[in-house]
């Protein structure tokens, strides 16, 4: 979902607004095993959220009349989630869609050193420290690729740590 | 868009205090040469990398609203090093001493002089260079052999890690052994030391790994053991997805079985997959990462 030039891709940065973290409303984040092949509101609280059940086997709920079993995961110690929006590439700060939050419209701070013309702007719109995970019939299990990546953190912490010197 | 990235609560914190300086930046992977994300806290002064959970078929319910794709962002401390050890490498064919600021350029990927901002360069670099210091100024030249001997010690440190999480590890293993009935032998020191290269592999160009497989000596696999028949695993595509886990531990096992002729659909899908014994941290992450906002 890149904007039309890119140019200037390779020298671009991308700021990541710090205020937003501390900011960032928890969220509840579900993760399904299908493909919904749109970005948009949707009525999750609605149809959703009221036919989630605790069953025998975890948490059950349908959705588009498949039968998806489901359970918490929790984002890896030490770690925090976060949802993070890409603002549009807007001279006015005016357009944000509706619902965003209004600290961010507050007068644009004089650009530090770091950020340039081109830059572009990331914000975390919401945090979460779980989500559930849900698969078809069945909760994914232990060798779901998922709960390999949430592993990922504490191997790159052992890989990327100092090495003491001689 | 919306992207789900973890973060260190740490970063969280340092947040408070400042009103800028976290950025996204593209910078060249060290392994492969090409573009890859990475996250700058100037701050902290730190550098992140970025991978990407990816895997078909998944989609995010965020509050209110449905998001394509399913992905999942993870943002975790990476070591400078690696990222300088490919200029210095590269600098090194013209074999002479050089101030860093000659040796990290880099027309296609600009930002990275921001490295040359992180703290404690000069100790870093120890690690993996000579240098000589003429007047005030500082200069480097590439050790080969001091760089193997620091990435032996990652290896070890990996090695110790991989073994803490264990209990993930035996779970997982355990799991694919009852579906599969495979019998999984105990983890043996060497496949620990496989694993961890194949990890380390994954920063450092094919050269220089190939070069650290000789110096840990790790063996080659003999392709001439007798193999067990392939075990044919039916459970839909689920072993598939299972093998490139970290039951990868038990490499020796694909390898042979690649030789072998005959290959399940799976296995086949397996063996493109795994191109030399090697461990790939993608494979922690699904498809090859689109990078990218």
């Amino acid at each position: 979902m890149e904007s039309g030039d890119e140019e200037d891709v390779e020298k671009r940065r991308i700021h990541l607004r710090p205020v937003t973290l501390c900011n960032a409303a928890p969220g509840t984040l579900h993760l399904l095993p299908c493909e919904v092949r749109v970005n948009r509101p949707a009525p999750v609280g609605r149809f959703f959220t009221p036919a989630i059940r605790q069953g025998p086997d975890g948490l059950e709920v349908s959705f588009r009349g498949r039968s998806l079993r489901g359970e918490e995961v929790e984002v890896p110690p030490g770690l925090l989630g976060y949802v993070m929006v890409t603002e549009e590439k807007s001279v006015g700060k005016q357009d944000f869609p509706a619902g965003s939050d209004n600290d961010e419209r507050e007068l644009v701070e004089p650009p530090e050193a770091l950020e340039r013309d081109f830059d572009r702007f990331i914000r975390a719109s919401a945090s979460f420290s779980r989500f559930t995970l849900w698969g078809l019939e069945t909760i994914p299990g232990p060798d779901a690729k998922v709960r390999a990546a949430l592993t990922w953190p504490s191997l790159a912490e052992a890989i990327h740590k100092q090495v003491p010197q001689d | 868009m919306a992207w789900k990235l973890s973060q260190g609560k740490y970063l969280k914190d340092a947040s408070k205090k400042m009103k800028s300086g976290l950025m996204f930046v593209k910078l060249v992977n060290p392994c492969s040469g090409e573009g890859a994300l990475y996250l700058f806290n100037m701050c902290l002064q730190q550098l992140f990398e970025i991978k990407v959970f990816k895997e078909k078929h998944h989609s995010w319910f965020i509050n209110q609203s449905v998001q394509s794709g399913g992905l999942l962002h993870f943002v975790t401390p990476m070591d400078p090093l690696f990222l300088l050890l490919h200029y210095l490498i590269k600098a090194d064919k013209e074999g002479k001493f050089q101030p860093l600021d000659q040796v990290v350029v880099d027309d296609m990927f600009p930002n990275c002089i921001l490295l040359l901002k992180l703290p404690e360069l000069e100790k870093l670099l120890q690690h993996v260079t000579e240098e000589k210091e003429i007047g005030k100024k500082k200069y480097y030249k590439y050790s080969k052999e001091k760089t193997l001997k620091w990435l032996e010690k990652k290896v070890n440190q990996t090695v110790a890690a991989l073994k803490t999480n264990n209990i993930n590890v035996g779970a997982r293993v355990q799991s694919t052994a009852f579906f599969s009935g495979h019998q999984i032998s105990s983890d043996r020191e060497e496949d620990y030391v496989r694993y961890a290269h194949g990890l380390i592999s994954d920063y450092i160009i094919k050269e220089l790994s190939d070069d650290l497989s000789k110096y840990l000596k790790l063996p080659e696999y003999s392709a001439s053991l007798p193999k067990p028949p392939s075990k044919k695993v039916k459970l839909s595509d689920e072993p598939v997805e299972a093998k490139e886990d970290y039951t990868k531990f038990n490499t020796k096992d694909m390898k042979t079985e690649k030789k072998n002729g005959k290959m399940t659909a799976a296995q086949k899908a397996l063996a493109k997959v795994d191109k030399s014994g090697m461990k790939s941290i993608d494979s922690f992450f699904g498809a090859k990462n689109k990078k990218k906002s």
